[in-house]
């Protein structure tokens, strides 16, 4: 999964606007507008986002708030706030986690339901 | 899975089983615990705990204190404590309940609502700062917890809920009413009922669903399907 | 053995069926089928029609029964209702009213 470096948003550093790219990406600071990565994103518990985020894979054990479509998985940790609608074939919430929204995941019912 | 008795620990209240040949519709209350393994219909109330094992399935719409989902569940909890859903459980509908864990393999569409507080934090111990105001297209900045750094600003706590678009397939508005902290007393969580469990390998959600051990198949709405003789 | 207990605090309201026995010791109203035996408890009130094999009530039962096999009324339970049975036993103690019909053609 990872090509090549991981880039880093410190915690001081404030982004308004479009993010997208390939690589990792940790945020310990703040994003606001929308991320569009290719590989695996993580919110650091400093991190606060505010975005509508597509990614490969997300962590999150800080704030989002935004719509997020992953396409592998996201895990919502237990230090998280999230909320927004998630998509995305595996969602993983802890204990602990504060999320508000909807998820949509492909669920497979028996016939008869 | 922790097994009913285990669960409620003491032999005072009775544990009800529902075994994976019967079939219960129409309205179901109760004081107790319940562990469903055959499948429930309808509408389902309980002061204690809903447990919905792998052969389970459960399509009515739910108000218990907490619920473990193993089994299939269509249809909206409203949980006053927490709401599990396990590593086979599979779920279409709303969560109401301050505590939701989704583990990982656990499918699910649909709401959670969580309502604004944190379990095992009073809103009050929560600083709150009132953020900058930023234009931002999303109304639905998150509160900062108390474990997260200082000097950070963090957002008003009556966070707006995020506006749903998609259609639900379960109905009953009253689940999805969103709960406000300040009049929803919050018990202390209870000690992680959650036994450890190993974490799902990764393994792909829809492939980790376990075959339904019971033939839940065609015709098991009027009657029942699984034969199990015991005569 | 008995797969589902319906527990003393339970209410339910609607239809029970399945193949396998069952105990109530709650309050079940609506109408009973099983493939099995229904035991209804001491504690156990059923407002239901019931269809099964075997029934042994030794609660308050109300409402008609039709076992293919055996109909047992225990001791203090009260059961008001017709039973369709071809063997019907009615214990000392037993409080019952209704009419008793043990012609079972299928048996």
């Amino acid at each position: 999964m990872a090509t090549g470096e991981t880039g880093i948003i410190g915690k001081g550093i404030v982004i308004k606007g479009n993010l997208t790219g390939g690589g990792d990406l940790v945020i310990e600071g703040r994003v606001e507008g929308q991320i569009a990565l290719k590989n695996h994103l993580t919110i650091e518990s400093t991190g606060k986002v505010q975005a509508d985020i597509r990614a490969e894979e997300l962590t999150i054990n800080g704030e989002a708030s935004g719509n997020i479509d992953a396409s592998t998985r996201v895990a919502i940790n237990a230090s998280a706030k999230v909320a927004g609608d998630i998509k995305a074939p595996r969602i993983v919430i802890e204990d602990g986690a504060v999320f508000n929204g909807s998820i949509e995941m492909d669920v497979r019912l028996p016939d008869d339901i | 899975m922790a097994t009913p008795k285990e669960l409620s620990g003491s032999n005072d209240v009775n544990n009800t089983v529902v075994g994976p040949s019967i079939l219960i519709s129409g309205r179901l209350t109760g004081d107790e615990d319940l562990t469903v393994r055959g499948r429930v219909e309808g509408e389902l109330t309980l002061s204690r705990t809903l447990i919905v094992e792998p052969s389970g399935v459960v399509k009515a719409n739910v108000a218990v204190r907490n619920a473990i989902v193993s089994g299939v569940v269509v249809g909206n909890i409203n949980a006053t404590e927490s709401v599990e859903l396990t590593r086979e459980g599979r779920m279409v509908g709303d969560i109401h309940a301050p505590r939701v864990i989704i583990v990982d393999g656990a499918s699910f569409r649909g709401r959670v609502d969580m309502g604004d507080v944190e379990p095992g934090r009073l809103p009050s111990q929560r600083p709150v700062v009132a953020r900058p105001a930023a234009p931002v297209t999303r109304p639905s900045a998150a509160p900062a917890r108390p474990s997260a750094p200082p000097a950070r600003p963090s957002a008003p706590p009556a966070r707006p809920l995020i506006p749903v678009a998609t259609p639900r397939p379960a109905p009953a508005p009253t689940v999805t009413t969103p709960a406000r902290p300040a009049s929803k007393p919050l018990p202390p969580p209870p000690p992680p009922r959650a036994e450890p469990r190993p974490v799902a390998p990764p393994v792909e959600p829809a492939s980790a669903e376990p075959p339904t051990p019971f033939a839940l198949g065609a015709g098991a709405k009027k009657k029942v399907v699984v034969k199990k003789k015991t005569r | 053995m008995a797969n589902t207990v319906i527990g003393s605090s339970i209410v339910i309201d609607g239809e029970i069926s399945g193949d396998e026995d069952l105990v109530i010791q709650g309050t079940v109203k609506g109408k009973i089928s099983l493939k099995e035996s229904l035991y209804v408890e001491g504690s156990g009130v059923v407002e239901a029609d019931i269809e099964t094999q075997n029934v042994e009530i030794a609660g308050r039962v109300t409402g008609n029964i039709v076992a293919s096999d055996k109909v047992e009324l225990k001791t203090d339970c009260r059961v008001v209702g017709d039973i369709k049975a071809p063997r019907i036993l009615i214990a000392d103690g037993a409080s019952f009213k209704g009419n008793v019909d043990m012609d079972m053609k299928e048996r």
